[in-house]
């Protein structure tokens, strides 16, 4: 009986495991400072958001490294970013600069970069040619559905098992 | 008590029988995603109706309700070979735009690409291909502000023949791309080429 007992215990624990959902959560976008451009030269206009501070929160922007001080990030209609933006000083000099915000409340930081170069760069170079976007992981044997049919086949061998030696032995089916 | 014991690991092996008989043959039968039909082609003149431009600003969120799409974007740069690169495949819900391009709903072609699958199964653009003309595309801005955008054409290009001057040359008004694997498939040389939907700006809120 407590045989029995054990054998249905792991039998409803393997179709759980075989009809549970196999959908994956989106994880949500980290907390990370985007700066755009995250290249500009001397001069341009730069912007940077982040989701790290919560939908209500401020910040406090620093990029100072590059010479343009202190800004604040307030919050925009996207549910969850706060955004700034600042001025790349003419004088500012070639290289990469790390751009800080601190959240206002609870104090995280997350940073980004921006590298500034000596001349407009940026002339916008379209892209070429067609864009690397699947490997036909739809149309192959889904994984997953796989090694979950397997495992249910491999119950239902043990169950059949079992019955089969309970009838050689002559007990009442 | 044996016989109730017995009943029930009958009813769970013939239940688990069932079930993974019909999870093996549905696993192996997923299914190629959509592919535009001949009536979706890019018609002759553009559209007249089309909303002024809006400031540059970069676009965080995409959302295109008709085929259920609405993910986050991330920044995508060229590869070496001057072509997009693709968003990092791990994550199914995420697209990416071409971030030293054109920003949604500014004057010129802003591109924004996505996986149709990885590995896994199906990602965020897999039913672009079943978009139709005049469908709603909205684009999430930094700036606080949604760039609407309205589809003209889904077409799809081999990778060998891709028009890219259609594709990403400059435009007049504000107008945008949004593309993904397509075309066929061959376990040799994967998928055949992309899947582009031409869509320009209508509105803005």
């Amino acid at each position: 009986m407590r045989r029995t007992a054990r054998l249905l215990a792991g039998t409803a624990l393997a179709v759980t495991a075989v009809s549970g959902p196999v959908a994956t959560a989106y994880a949500g976008q980290s907390g990370g400072l985007e700066v755009y451009p995250s290249a500009a030269v001397p001069g341009d206009r730069v912007t940077v958001g982040t989701s790290a501070c919560g939908p209500e929160g401020t910040a406090a922007g620093d990029a100072s490294a590059v010479g343009a001080g202190r800004f604040t990030l307030a919050p925009t209609t996207h549910d969850g970013d706060v955004v700034g933006e600042f001025r790349v000083p003419p004088s500012a000099q070639p290289g990469t600069y790390e751009i800080v915000a601190e959240c206002a409340e609870g104090g995280r930081r997350v940073s980004g970069d921006l590298v500034v170069s000596p001349t407009a760069t940026h002339q916008r170079v379209p892209p070429r040619g067609s864009v690397k976007t699947g490997v036909g992981g739809a149309l192959g044997p889904d994984p997953v559905q796989t090694a979950a049919g397997v495992a249910a086949l491999a119950v239902a061998a043990a169950g059949g098992t079992w019955l089969l030696h309970r009838r050689a032995r002559g007990d009442v089916f | 008590m044996h016989r109730l014991g017995d009943t029930a690991i009958a009813a769970v092996t013939v239940a688990a029988l069932c079930s993974g008989a019909w999870l093996l043959h549905d696993g192996a039968e997923r299914h190629a995603p959509p592919q535009p039909s001949a009536a979706e082609a890019r018609a002759g003149g553009t559209d007249p109706h089309s909303a002024p431009a809006l400031p540059p600003s970069p676009p965080d969120r995409v959302r295109i309700p008709s085929i259920g799409v609405d993910a986050p974007l991330t920044g995508l740069r060229l590869t070496p070979g001057g072509s997009l690169e693709a968003p990092p495949a791990t994550r199914k819900n995420l697209a990416g735009w071409y971030e030293a391009g054109t920003t949604p709903g500014e004057t010129g072609t802003a591109v924004v690409a996505g996986h149709v699958d990885n590995a896994d199964g199906p990602a965020v653009f897999y039913a672009l291909g079943a978009l139709k003309k005049g469908a709603r595309i909205e684009v999430d801005r930094l700036d606080g502000s949604t760039a609407l955008f309205t589809v003209d054409a889904v077409e799809v290009y081999r990778a060998g023949d891709f028009p890219d001057a259609k594709v990403y040359g400059a435009a007049p008004r504000p107008e945008l791309r949004v593309i993904t694997c397509g075309g066929g498939y061959s376990r040799d040389t994967g998928y055949q080429g992309n899947v582009v939907v031409f869509a320009h700006l209508t509105g803005s809120r």
